[in-house]
């Protein structure tokens, strides 16, 4: 009987909290503007992680404060009551099981997504970023051109062809989402595909030195004619 | 303690000298490892090394020195080395604390307020490696060699001589470190991530090299020491289905220390010879390989934040049966689970490479195996929640400690696995999501479970018990201080806020404004604590063998033990949760 109502009122509880995580996070969405196809299956993983895991900390901080109100000592003498060994055992194996079946869950999903990302090595535009302490250099193969800014056009693939000349930099662009670093040694590719036009900043985002924190430069996506225009007028 | 004085004279002449003269013929940087190393060898025999061994080499014990001076000694005793340990950690997390307010100052606003760009990056690498070091001696090093010999009813650590050694070796690569920032700085972070360490010609970079390598040999000797002493001294009856938790937790870091540390030693020490010797480990023109440093770098600095967490989760499921009045659950699922964690962490160190440009196929088995580690961490979880259920809960400060870690942790542990999981971490990585993920492990975890420990063991330690009243504040302000600090930078983090930089754009005013302020209370929290002890080390109640009822041998025996610990050698005749009643 006690045990019901202890059921609830933990139920209870994790409800509140449950309720509570998702006003903060619709209220405050856990991730900024997604502006590449790429973004949506990170942001796809994440939700699924959110979800899974907000669950998982209702329940078990439901718990954690249920028992802390309800199995306070009243009297310092007062004595808890042991578990019986049969029932204890029975809890471990369950706890195992759903514990090794939600990992392996997690793990497929998070699969699932990482293939998405990385399974089609094509692309329409190359570009060459070349990173160096503490500026970010872009070259254009297929038309020949340099620019000052990263331009890059609406919803074609682009393949980044990431090098660095003397220490490891990351490229990371927050609303693309995806990040990769650039090693000296290495031309290592990255594929994006932009599909909001507008301007962004990339990052650097490998401790590089001094003058890290003011490694940026301007990403500007483009429809097809203006960034068609751009490469032409660039050179 | 002229002794100790005399040490550091010496070891900073034979430094200055050495470098002085040396530099001439073989360069700043050879000039600065040769001479470190001389120096090293000086302090460390006139701080009494060189007596220890004359003593052992004579077959005579080693000479006691008594009241205050002996812990400025090269005291054997494990009891000292252990408080030793305790008071270098806490002297040290307020070092790296107040680093930490330093840079929550610094970062209050947009912009450049009053450092440098490469002030901030020193602050920062500073902050880095000092807490690394506070998260790995102050439960393990610390409460781990003042209890874990007293818990499984020995005389002593298995090597002493080898325990006072290992804790000598700690104050020159702190005050390596500390002198860094005079000497040309740090802009590395505290990974030291190459080719950005071989870079340069100052000996700051050269110097915090050194002090990690010496550190690591620290914490060799502590893993060895840890684990030949539980292996060989335990009580008789103390089969290993009764060994305390914390006991097991300890030995479960202890084999990481070992198995891990002389890589990470490897790698700063072939920094170390790009550096002096020229040679291209990690200078890709050259025929080196960048990312070597980093696969070796992780397979160490991975598990090592487990060396950091193990003794918390020891310590915290130490604690909870004591003050629930009722068993450990799952005591030998648990026990098993701290060793499942040692064994995985060693397969896991990739995950911080997922951007880094490896071979992409290998981010899928790193971030299963990542993943598994929940499991083991999960049932450590268990442990608590089931010992937590029919209790009768004794809401001491130890007590407080552990639950405020619990759930730190739950956060921490959470936000790890989108950081496991390789779609989401591409996004992550390097932002301030996982500078906020490892604070709630380490900071939120590791450092309250030490706390939690400290309260507990503290009575044992000193023979006197802290303020209740001010203990509880302490804790209250640092659990609501840090989780306001914390918080909101997962968020930060996810909306493109990166790690190590001072500069952010102005519309994360309002948010780092509050992380800011929030700072002060967890730095309000610290003098709270430094008054507590203060104090109660003058005037506290008088503790007794066992003010908390507690079962394990460590209380059966006068607050502070005796020389040997024990007077008539203990045997164990039960389980060490024996509490409560029967259904």
């Amino acid at each position: 009987m006690k045990n019901k109502s202890a059921v609830a009122a933990i139920a209870a509880l994790s409800a509140l909290i449950a309720w509570g995580l998702h006003f903060v996070f619709t209220r405050f969405p856990t991730m900024p503007l997604a502006a590449s196809e790429q973004a949506a299956h990170v942001d796809s993983a994440w939700n699924g992680l959110l979800i899974v895991e907000g669950a998982i900390y209702a329940l078990v901080m439901g718990y954690l404060i249920y028992c802390v109100y309800a199995f306070r000592a009243k009297k310092r003498e007062e004595q808890g009551q042991k578990f019986d060994r049969s029932r204890g055992r029975f809890v471990e194996v369950a706890w195992l099981a759903v514990s090794v079946a939600l990992t392996l869950s997690l793990a497929a999903l998070g699969s699932h997504e990482l293939r998405a990302l990385i399974s089609d090595p094509t692309a329409d535009i190359d570009i060459e970023v070349r990173a160096s302490q503490f500026s970010w250099e872009f070259y254009y193969p297929q038309t020949k051109t340099f620019g000052d800014k990263l331009y890059m056009e609406k919803g074609k693939r682009h393949r980044i062809i990431l090098t660095s000349k003397d220490v490891i930099h990351a490229f990371w662009v927050p609303e693309f989402r995806l990040k990769q670093d650039a090693v000296p040694g290495k031309a290592i590719p990255l594929i994006l595909t932009p599909t909001k036009v507008g301007e962004y900043t990339l990052l650097c985002n490998q401790l590089c030195g001094r003058d890290h924190y003011d490694m940026r430069a301007i990403v500007s996506v483009l429809e097809h004619e203006e960034f068609e225009k751009n490469m032409k007028a660039e050179f | 303690m002229t002794e100790f004085f005399a040490s550091l004279t010496a070891g900073v002449l034979v430094f200055v000298a050495g470098y002085g003269g040396l530099q001439g013929p073989l360069g700043r940087q050879a000039a600065c490892v040769l001479a470190y190393l001389a120096a090293l060898l000086v302090f460390l025999c006139v701080v009494g090394g060189a007596k220890a061994m004359r003593a052992y080499a004579q077959g005579r014990e080693p000479e006691e020195k008594h009241g205050i001076a002996r812990y400025f000694s090269f005291d054997v005793d494990h009891k000292v080395v252990g408080v030793q340990y305790t008071v270098a950690a806490v002297v040290i997390f307020l070092v790296g604390g107040t680093l930490a307010l330093i840079m929550r100052l610094e970062l209050a606003r947009h912009g450049l307020q009053f450092l440098m760009p490469d002030q901030y990056v020193t602050v920062m690498s500073l902050h880095g490696i000092t807490m690394v070091v506070v998260a790995l001696i102050a439960t393990a090093g610390g409460l781990g060699n003042f209890i874990v010999p007293l818990q499984i009813g020995a005389r002593d650590m298995a090597f002493p001589r080898l325990n006072a050694l290992s804790f000598w070796l700690l104050p020159p690569a702190v005050i390596l470190l500390l002198s860094s920032p005079f000497l040309g700085g740090l802009d590395f972070g505290w990974t030291a991530i190459a080719p950005l360490s071989t870079q340069g010609t100052t000996i700051g970079k050269q110097l915090f090299l050194l002090a990690f390598v010496t550190a690591g040999f620290s914490s060799i000797f502590g893993g060895v020491n840890f684990v030949a002493t539980v292996l060989t001294m335990r009580a008789p009856g103390m089969g290993w289905r009764r060994v305390p938790i914390f006991t097991w937790s300890i030995v479960a870091a202890a084999i990481i220390q070992i198995m891990g540390t002389s890589v990470v030693a490897a790698s700063l020490i072939m920094v170390t010879f790009d550096r002096v010797l020229h040679t291209t480990f990690f200078n890709s023109d050259l025929g080196g390989n960048v990312l070597l440093y980093q696969h070796l770098f992780w397979y160490y600095s991975h598990p090592a934040v487990y060396i950091m967490i193990l003794p918390a989760f020891g310590a915290i499921l130490e604690i909870l049966p004591v003050y629930a009045r009722k068993p450990l659950f799952a005591y030998k699922l648990v026990a098993g689970a701290l060793l499942t964690i040692t064994a995985l962490s060693f397969i896991v160190w990739a995950h911080h490479m997922f951007t880094s440009g490896m071979w992409m196929l290998l981010k899928l088995p790193f971030m299963v195996n990542t993943e598994l580690i929940s499991i083991p961490t999960g049932v450590v979880f268990l442990a608590v929640m089931g010992t937590l259920w029919k209790a009768k809960l004794r809401l001491d400060s130890p007590m407080l400690w552990a639950l405020a870690m619990v759930a730190n942790f739950l956060i921490g542990g959470l936000t790890g696995i989108p950081l496991a999981d390789a779609p989401t971490d591409l996004h992550l990585h390097d932002t301030w999501f996982i500078v906020a993920h490892f604070h709630f492990t380490i900071m939120g975890g590791a450092v309250f479970g030490f706390f939690a420990g400290f309260h507990h063991w503290f009575p044992k330690m000193t023979g006197r018990r802290l303020n209740e009243a001010l203990a509880k504040t302490q804790c209250a302000l640092m659990f609501v201080g840090f989780n306001a600090v914390f918080i909101p930078l997962f968020w930060l983090g996810n909306h493109g806020m990166r790690r190590h930089v001072a500069d952010f754009p102005a519309w994360m005013d309002p948010v780092q404004t509050f992380a800011s302020l929030a700072a002060l209370v967890v730095g309000s929290s610290a003098i709270v604590f430094s008054y507590n002890v203060f104090i109660s080390l003058r005037g506290g109640e008088a503790a007794g063998e066992n003010p908390w009822e507690a079962l394990t041998l460590e209380w059966k025996t006068p607050s502070p033990p005796p020389h040997g610990n024990f007077k008539t050698p203990p045997v164990v005749a039960g389980e060490p949760y024996d509490y409560g009643a029967s259904a």
